[in-house]
């Protein structure tokens, strides 16, 4: 077997960011973009970690991952408020409905 | 009292302009209201009095003429006033009068260096001429009063007569050359306003264009000698121009009589520049006299001499009065009184050439009033004739004679032409002598004042007696002096040879009259060239001379003006005959003549004063004899009262004495059955074809009209070509080239170039705003997608070592596939809509 290092930390963190875009890119529920952020957030966090834990000495990406995740809780609060108002506006949270900022 | 006396000319100079100025802001509102309808029944006849309806008055009248009246009546106590003063004072106060006013006259401008004084040029022939003007002007006043009765455009009549008045004072007490030439101008146009003052008959308003006119050809001449004055003399005044005259003389070597004392004290340096005008010869005649013909120019203009005389006849279309004052008493005498004036600024040939146009005038103007049959035309040849005599006499020297001429003939000639007026007015403004006659016994104070002045002009005194009128002493006394010059002339045996070969060559080539001038020059010339001129000078006259040498004058300049003595009362008696005395040949007229008071006074009060001016040794012509130019370098100024006139005085009385007896007894043995042997005598064939000459006034007019008019035609024909085909020719083909030049410029550099240009950009960037709004699809989705690739991009470009525009490209081309319309594009490749 070999040592699991850095970089397979950082290869899981680049597929789950990849997922995380995709899954922003295509899902057209708003709910659905929003665990896309949730991925793409937690990539960053997992790097934030597998960089405290391999490269910089100390706490600082231990921090950083705590902040990531509080971050996200509070995005995520944010965001279904905003899809709240969006449904309360469009009987619906497709994305798609929302483009009245078309140029 | 040289201030009590400038005072009185400049007031008695200045109250006519006043009149006039009030005349013409308020002349048509003084006196009764204008009656309409007789307004448009004056203008149908041309303005002529009526007097079938004595009724009618026109604005203005008559207070507008007793304003007018009461001004030069005024400036007429005022010309007393001067006169008494003047009169009383002695010889030696008169000279300090008159140089006390020289220096009280007042800077008025400086032409470049030389400063133009205001100021009155006080000396005895100011006076007298003043006084004569101011008479004149009065009596005719008063009866213009009579004669303008009716007329609708009264008061303008005398508006105009007030400004004439002014102008011909000031001409008179002018002592700047140049204020002589401003009021010179300034009498001309009021000749011009009152010759057209009917100016509905189309024949007074030609005659008033055409005596302006020719009076322009004169003054360019008069302007040309004030130029060569100032530039030479580098002086217009009257009284130093004539001292830096003789100094440029005498510098020249022209002159070796004694110097003036205002000539001795001129600066050497501009009477070296002064002498330029004797050593500069134009044409092989020196400046000096080109100077003193141009002067005279303007005197042939103003004077109607020779060859200029065309507008005096004319100008008889204007009213009687205007006639009268204007162009018998006053203006046209203007010309004699400047060359009266600049009489010092003359040089021998310039005087030769004077005393040829005056001789020329006076023959050509008595020969033509033989045959004219209208009053005013008969007396408008004898003024010409008169003048002639006058600028004659300037010409041979006689200045007292000339301007003793001039007042003695500004009483009777004022006379003659307002008893032409009372004629006519009396007549139904009928001028054509052959249809008056008999009018003596309706008209008997207007007959006496007529004959008169009929005498007077004549000549008329028993010789030996010294009893005479008029024209009989002042005549006489040019015609003495001619004398004088003809046969007892002595001359400095030097100049003899000279003068002899110039004399001869006068005779024998006529009245050319460059050459005559030449030949005169060239006496001079053979005169002052020498080996050294003032050795030569020294040499032939030890002595300076007191007076110059007097040379002879051709024999035509002395037996031309003694046969015109012998016309002159026949044709002025031809006229008082045919006008008052015989039968009636028209009985209409003959039985509504009729004479009015206010106008016949004034003929009395003109052939008294006639009488007095004929008095020599009263007032007029001591008053000029006074003022002669005593001391006259270059040309001879001859006083009757010259003892060297002796021989003339006892033979001229033989020769012409009895002139005025047989003019008019021919007048009276021709005329007095009528004009029937007149008619007789003109059928005869030579004096058929004289008399159609002379009808035609030796056809002047016709040459003039074809020479002058016609050249002027043929000229603005061509001009008219030119300025058709070449100067439209250009102007057409540069407009042609600019419009097509504007047309490039606006339709393709313009429109297409700088629009094309502006709209382009517009457009383009609209464009780009087209292609950079497909980004913007509201899609929450595309736009992270976009994030996305923007990220990619950023990892390619720093994995690629920093070539960003790798990365760029590829984003670009990514976004660009994903966000083209496919499905738009497909149904466009389609056909569909």
């Amino acid at each position: 077997m070999f040592d699991i290092g850095l970089t397979h930390y950082l290869v899981v963190s680049i597929v789950v960011f990849c997922l995380g875009v995709a899954v922003m890119a295509t899902k057209r529920n708003a709910i659905g973009i929003l665990l896309g952020a949730e991925l793409v957030l937690n990539a960053a966090a997992l790097n934030f970690v597998a960089f405290g834990r391999y490269r910089v000495p100390g706490l600082d990406g231990q921090l950083a991952a705590v902040f990531v995740i509080v971050l996200a809780a509070a995005e995520t609060a944010l965001a279904l408020a905003i899809f709240l108002n969006f449904y309360a506006n469009h009987a619906t949270i497709d994305v798609d409905q929302g483009a009245s900022l078309k140029g | 009292m040289a201030t009590a006396l400038q005072a009185c000319l400049l007031l008695g100079v200045f109250i006519p302009l006043a009149s006039f100025v009030f005349l013409a802001f308020f002349g048509s509102k003084l006196g009764g209201a204008a009656r309409r309808h007789e307004h448009a029944h004056h203008e149908n006849s041309h303005g002529h009095a009526e007097h079938g309806h004595p009724a009618a008055a026109a604005p203005g009248e008559p207070l507008a003429g007793w304003v007018a009246t009461a001004a030069i009546a005024a400036s007429l106590i005022l010309a007393l006033i001067a006169t008494f003063i003047w009169a009383g004072g002695d010889g030696e106060s008169r000279r300090a009068w008159s140089e006390q006013a020289a220096h009280g006259a007042a800077l008025w401008t400086n032409l470049g260096s030389v400063p133009i004084h205001f100021g009155v040029n006080l000396d005895s022939l100011t006076v007298i001429t003043f006084l004569m003007v101011t008479i004149c002007s009065t009596c005719i006043h008063v009866f213009s009063v009579g004669y303008m009765a009716g007329d609708p455009r009264f008061a303008r009549f005398f508006c105009f007569l007030s400004l004439f008045c002014f102008s011909m004072l000031g001409l008179v007490i002018a002592r700047s050359l140049l204020f002589l030439f401003i009021f010179w101008e300034l009498v001309g146009v009021c000749s011009y306003f009152l010759i057209g003052f009917w100016f509905e008959k189309k024949s007074a308003s030609n005659a008033a264009i055409k005596a302006f006119v020719v009076n322009r050809v004169g003054d360019f001449g008069f302007v040309i000698g004030l130029g060569l004055c100032l530039v030479y003399l580098g002086t217009l005044s009257l009284d130093s121009a004539p001292a830096v005259f003789e100094a440029g003389a005498r510098a020249a070597g022209w002159s070796s009589t004694e110097l003036s004392a205002a000539a001795a004290a001129v600066p050497a340096e501009q009477a070296a520049h002064a002498a330029r005008l004797f050593t500069t010869l134009l044409w092989g005649v020196p400046l000096a006299t080109w100077l003193g013909i141009g002067l005279f120019c303007g005197a042939i203009g103003k004077s109607a001499q020779f060859p200029l005389q065309v507008w005096l006849p004319d100008a008889m279309e204007g009213p009687t009065p205007v006639s009268a004052l204007i162009h018998a008493a006053t203006m046209v005498a203007a010309g004699v009184y400047l060359v009266a004036r600049v009489f010092l600024l003359l040089t021998p040939g310039a005087q030769m050439f004077i005393a040829v146009v005056g001789c020329i005038t006076l023959t050509m103007a008595a020969l033509i009033a033989i045959v004219q049959t209208d009053i005013k035309r008969v007396l408008a040849y004898s003024t010409l004739s008169q003048l002639g005599y006058m600028v004659f006499g300037l010409g041979v020297g006689a200045w007292v004679g000339a301007l003793y001429h001039l007042l003695t003939h500004a009483f009777f000639k004022a006379l003659l032409f307002l008893g032409s007026g009372q004629v006519i007015a009396g007549c139904h403004h009928e001028q054509d002598l052959r249809k008056m006659g008999g009018l003596a016994s309706k008209m008997p104070n207007t007959a006496i004042a007529f004959l008169i002045a009929v005498l007077a002009i004549s000549g008329a005194g028993l010789p030996w007696l010294n009893v005479g009128l008029g024209g009989y002493f002042s005549k006489d006394e040019i015609l003495a002096v001619a004398f004088y010059r003809h046969f007892n002339a002595d001359k400095p045996a030097a100049e003899h040879a000279a003068g002899e070969r110039a004399a001869g060559d006068v005779a024998a080539l006529g009245s050319g009259v460059p050459v005559l001038l030449a030949a005169n020059e060239s006496a001079h010339a053979a005169q002052s060239h020498g080996d050294d001129p003032q050795a030569g000078h020294a040499a032939a006259r030890p002595a300076p001379h007191a007076a110059p040498p007097v040379s002879r004058v051709p024999a035509a300049l002395f037996w031309l003006p003694i046969v015109i003595a012998y016309v002159t009362p026949f044709y002025m008696g031809r006229c008082f005959i045919l006008a008052f005395l015989g039968r009636p040949r028209d009985e209409h007229i003959h039985a509504h003549a009729r004479e009015t008071p206010i106008m016949y006074r004034p003929l009395l009060v003109l052939a008294g004063l006639t009488v007095v001016s004929s008095i020599p040794v009263f007032l007029f012509r001591p008053f000029v004899a006074h003022a002669a130019p005593g001391h006259a370098p270059l040309v001879p100024a001859i006083s009757g009262d010259d003892h060297a006139l002796h021989a003339a005085h006892q033979w001229l009385p033989a020769i012409v004495g009895f002139a005025w007896v047989v003019g008019l007894g021919s007048a009276w043995l021709l005329y007095r059955n009528g004009l029937a042997l007149a008619e007789r005598i003109r059928r005869a064939p030579v004096v058929h074809l004289l008399h159609h000459v002379l009808w035609n006034k030796f056809y002047f007019d016709h040459v003039y009209g074809f020479v002058l008019v016609g050249g002027t035609k043929v000229v603005a024909v061509i001009c008219r070509l030119f300025d058709n085909w070449v100067i439209d020719g250009v102007i057409n083909n540069a407009a042609y080239v600019f419009e097509r030049l504007a047309r490039f410029s606006g339709v393709v550099l313009d429109n297409r170039g700088v629009d094309g240009a502006v709209n382009g950009l517009g457009g383009g960037l609209w464009s780009l705003g087209g292609l950079l709004r497909r980004f913007q699809t509201g899609l929450a989705r595309n736009y992270i997608l976009l994030a996305a690739l923007g990220v990619c991009a950023l990892v390619v470009a720093v994995l690629s070592g920093g070539q960003a525009s790798w990365a760029l490209a590829l984003f670009v081309a990514a976004a660009a596939a994903l966000l083209t319309p496919w499905e738009q594009v497909r149904r466009g490749l389609m056909g569909e809509r």
